[in-house]
C-alpha cells in the first residue's frame, strides 16, 4: 500500500474527531518525521505510523478512545489488504 | 449533564444574555427602572456566574481525572480547572454583597482570586501548547508563531493604550482600584498570546468534535478579556450604568468555558 492511501483512511477514520485539516496535517507530518516517502509502506513503518497518529489523538480523546479509533483504522486498512489479518 | 440538560443550560444563557444587553439598551423600561428590579437582575447575574463556573470547574476537573496518567494534556485541564476554581472563589466573595445588597464593591476580596486565575489559565494555555506540539500536531514554524504573537502582541499593545490610558488616569479612585483596573486588561492581553497561537490549532480541527471543545473555549476567553476590559473602562469613566452588558459579556464567557469542558468531557466518555 501507498503512503497517501495508508493516510487517507486515516484522515478518513480521524476527520469526524479532529477534522480533516487536522488529520491530514498530522499524519503527513508523522511520515515526514519516519522518513516514510510518496512510496510503498512496509509493515513497520505502518506500525510506527500508526503508533504515532494514535499518540497524537491521545491528547483529544484519551487513550481508551484514542485507542478504539486507531482500531478503526486497522480494521479500514485491512479491508484494502494492507495490514495482515 | 445528559443532552437535554445542556441545551437547557444554553437557552438560559442566551435568554439571560438577552436579558443583559435589553438591560443596558433601554435602562429606563419598565422591567428594568426601579432598584428592586435591579437587585433582582443582579442577584440572577451573580447566581448564573456562580453556577456556571461551579459546572465549569468540576466539568475540567473531571476532563483531567479522564486522561490517563502521563498524558500530556492532563496537566493543561488542572490547570484550566484550578484557573475555573479561582475564578468561582472570586465570584464566591462578591456573591453575598451582590446578593444580599445589591451592590458589587470594587477592589474587594474576590480581586485576590480573580487575579490569581490569570497564571492558572495561562499556564493552562502554554501545558496544551507544548501538549499539542509534542505529539506532533503541526504548529506552524518558529518564523509563523512568532509573527502571530508579534501581530497579537502589537495589536495587545494598542488596545492597551486605548484602554488603560483613561483608566490609569481616572481620577478619584485609590491606589489598588486604579492598580487592579490597570492589572486585568494586561493580564487579559497576555492571555491573549497564547490563546492566539491555540486559535491557529482550532482553526485546523474545524468542525470536528475536538473543534467544538476549542471552538467554544477560545471563544469563552475571548469574551472573558472582553468582559475585564469592558469592567475595567466602564469602571475608571464612572461609567456603572452600563454594567449589564459586563454582566452580559461574563456570563456569556462562562458559559461558553463551560459548554467548551463538557464538550471535551462527552469526547473522552464517547
Amino acid at each position: 500500500m501507498l503512503a497517501s492511501d495508508a493516510v487517507q483512511v486515516m484522515v478518513r477514520v480521524m476527520s469526524p474527531y479532529i477534522g480533516d485539516t487536522m488529520a491530514r496535517s498530522a499524519a503527513e507530518a508523522h511520515c515526514r518525521r519516519l522518513g516514510v516517502g510518496a512510496g510503498p509502506l512496509s509493515d513497520q513503518q505502518l506500525e510506527a505510523l500508526l503508533v504515532k497518529v494514535g499518540g497524537g489523538l491521545n491528547i483529544f480523546l484519551g487513550r481508551e478512545k484514542a485507542a478504539t479509533v486507531i482500531a478503526e483504522v486497522r480494521r479500514e486498512l485491512q479491508q484494502t489488504g494492507a495490514v495482515a489479518r | 449533564m445528559s443532552v437535554v440538560g445542556g441545551r437547557v443550560a444554553v437557552v438560559v444563557v442566551l435568554a439571560s444574555v438577552l436579558l443583559f444587553v435589553a438591560w443596558g439598551l433601554a435602562p429606563e423600561a419598565a422591567l428594568f427602572r426601579d432598584a428592586q428590579s435591579q437587585h433582582a437582575l443582579l442577584a440572577l447575574a451573580s447566581v448564573l456566574k456562580l453556577g456556571l463556573l461551579v459546572a465549569g470547574a468540576l466539568v475540567a476537573f473531571a476532563c483531567r481525572d479522564r486522561l490517563e496518567d502521563g498524558n500530556p494534556a492532563r496537566p493543561a485541564w488542572a490547570l484550566l480547572a484550578a484557573g475555573l476554581f479561582a475564578t468561582l472563589a472570586g465570584q464566591l466573595s462578591l456573591a453575598p454583597y451582590q446578593l444580599f445588597s445589591g451592590q458589587s464593591p470594587f477592589p474587594s476580596v474576590g480581586d485576590l482570586f480573580y487575579v490569581l486565575s490569570y497564571p492558572f489559565f495561562i499556564a493552562a494555555f502554554l501545558v496544551f501548547l507544548r501538549a499539542y506540539r509534542e505529539a506532533g500536531f503541526p504548529m506552524g514554524s518558529a518564523a509563523e508563531r512568532v509573527g502571530i504573537v508579534a501581530g497579537v502582541g502589537l495589536l495587545a499593545i494598542l488596545l492597551a493604550v486605548v484602554i488603560l490610558r483613561p483608566v490609569a488616569a481616572a481620577g478619584g479612585a485609590d491606589l489598588l482600584e486604579r492598580i487592579l483596573s490597570v492589572a486585568y486588561p494586561v493580564l487579559d492581553l497576555v492571555l491573549l498570546l497564547p490563546l492566539a497561537l491555540l486559535l491557529r490549532v482550532a482553526l485546523r480541527l474545524g468542525t470536528s468534535r475536538a473543534g467544538l471543545v476549542w471552538g467554544e473555549l477560545l471563544a469563552g476567553f475571548v469574551f472573558l478579556c472582553l468582559s475585564d476590559m469592558l469592567f475595567a473602562y466602564l469602571t475608571a469613566l464612572g461609567q456603572q450604568h452600563l454594567d449589564p452588558y459586563t454582566h452580559a459579556c461574563y456570563v456569556l464567557a462562562y458559559g461558553l468555558v463551560t459548554g467548551g469542558a463538557l464538550q471535551q468531557l462527552r469526547l473522552l466518555k464517547a
